[in-house]
């Protein structure tokens, strides 16, 4: 049974349909990386799991479960994101922004609380900026607490949206090293990127997606070396020319 | 003109009747901060739900809105005190309360500080930017929580310096009062120069009075630009 399972979804803004009937499965422990061009609905597909973004055709299921049979809130706790511009809260400092969903939405003890912070921003390599605020923390620090966030949460699954697209070149590094980490501790993840080192080496799937459709999915070798589809070679081999 | 007003025996029926004038200071900044306080218990929801709320509750607080910005806060003040107790309504009979003018005067500066203070709010909410918005809800954490946890701590941060202004503006009004006889500082500057033989010290109780409500508005600003500084996020804004 597939941790998480999409089924024709479709989402349009207004008249602009920006999702045609988009599915596909993942398995528990999957690293599955979405590329494709901006505007070819990525994102949008992304926002669509934790329902930031309700979906007008198709369906999404968690476990089996459909996610609109479910409570939003239950459903987020489950399936954490990471923001391309980080969305900490900037009224916090770093552990306070670890702090405030275990304290709030899993009802843990403050102190309790505080160790898991920790815990968590340790392994992201931030205990010593613990008590810094978010405008005090270079870009990759702050994206690598936004993990920390989502990660203490202890969810099933955890979309990444663009972690790495607001960082400064040198800034990405570090990001990547923390997402490595996690794919190679059986973290299930569903990242939206344009890292195409992190596609080949940590993906378990690629899928190309453009204009709001699947193209191509499978195994990211395939992808990469013998793609069925000329869309998909030119995307990825221009891609892989920048990086 | 010099020998008629600011004559210093003028000045000393000021001073000797001080305590008389202290009570009516400590009668303003009362009225001040009951009025405050209910503009903003009522203004920071009315301000969310303009934000956040559905369609129809905010058209309601709009409406509610536009009603109390645009009465002149004499006419709320008395209609308040004069409207609230006549028979057909009861004295409000249920609480068994009387209006007294303290009452009165805050209703009405406090339900016309709250339509304004809801602006305050509304802006100061608007400028948080959405992301902070996404970022509590994608950990699981209802609208409400969100509001409470993440937009309102640093909503009433950026309220502050509008914050101010509804201040000093409640301050001041707080001598409408003076329509419905309550024993505030221009109701007792009146009592004071309206005595047999006190005419000629009419500047000198007005000069008075509003060097007071100098002194407070100046005194409340400073500490609000302290609370300000003090509160700031460290590192500024996102």
């Amino acid at each position: 049974m597939s941790l998480l399972r999409l089924e024709d979804v479709e989402k349009s803004y207004g008249t602009e349909e920006v999702l045609h009937g988009v599915g596909f499965e993942m398995d528990t422990r999957d690293v599955d990386v979405i590329v494709g061009p901006s505007g070819s609905g990525k994102s949008t597909l992304l926002r669509c799991v934790n329902r930031l973004t309700e979906i007008d055709g198709g369906s999404i299921f968690l476990d089996d479960e459909d996610v609109h049979a479910m409570d939003e809130n239950d459903l987020r706790r489950r399936v954490g994101m990471v923001f391309q511009d980080f969305n900490l809260f900037a009224h916090r400092t770093a552990v306070g922004n670890v702090t405030l969903g275990l304290t709030e939405v899993l009802d843990l003890p403050s102190g309790e609380a505080h160790d898991r912070a920790m815990e968590y921003l340790d392994r992201v390599g931030l205990a010593e900026q613990a008590d810094s605020y978010p405008a005090e923390l270079s870009g990759g620090q702050k994206q690598r607490v936004g993990i920390a966030r989502s990660l203490a949460m202890d969810p099933e699954l955890i979309l990444f949206d663009e972690p790495t697209s607001a960082l400064d070149p040198e800034l990405i590094g570090e990001v990547l090293g923390v997402m490595n980490d996690l794919a190679d501790e059986g973290m299930t993840m569903l990242c939206v990127t344009h890292e195409m080192g992190f596609a080949r080496s940590a993906a378990t799937t690629l899928t190309f997606l453009d204009d709001g459709r699947i193209v191509e999915r499978g195994p990211p070798e395939q992808l990469f070396d013998d793609p069925e589809h000329d869309r998909t070679r030119e995307f990825l081999g221009d891609l892989t020319e920048i990086h | 003109m010099a020998g008629i007003v600011l004559q210093s025996s003028d000045w000393l029926f000021v001073a000797s009747n001080a305590d008389f004038l202290l009570l009516g200071t400590i009668v303003t900044v009362l009225l001040t901060i009951t009025s405050l306080s209910l503009g903003f218990l009522a203004g920071f929801p009315m301000g969310a739900i303009e934000v956040y709320g559905p369609d129809s509750l905010r058209s309601v607080v709009g409406t509610v809105g536009v009603v109390f910005r645009g009465t002149p806060i004499v006419v709320l003040v008395v209609v308040l005190y004069f409207g609230l107790p006549i028979p057909q309504l009861g004295t409000v009979p249920a609480l068994d309360i009387q209006v007294t003018p303290f009452l009165a005067a805050t209703l009405a500066l406090g339900l016309r500080s709250g339509a304004y203070q809801s602006q305050v709010f509304r802006g100061a909410i608007q400028s948080i930017s959405e992301g902070q918005m996404e970022g509590a809800r994608s950990i699981g954490m209802s609208k409400l929580q969100a509001i409470r946890h993440v937009i309102f701590p640093q909503a009433i941060r950026r309220s502050i310096p509008g914050f101010q202004n509804e201040f000093t503006i409640v301050l001041k009004d707080t001598s409408v009062a003076f329509a419905i006889g309550l024993a505030e500082l221009l109701t007792r500057a009146e009592n004071l120069y309206l005595q047999p033989g006190r005419g000629t010290a009419v500047m000198e109780v007005i000069l008075t009075i509003t060097a007071i409500y100098f002194v407070l508005t100046v005194a409340t600003n400073r500490t609000l630009d302290r609370l300000h500084d003090r509160y700031a996020i460290p590192g500024g804004n996102e």
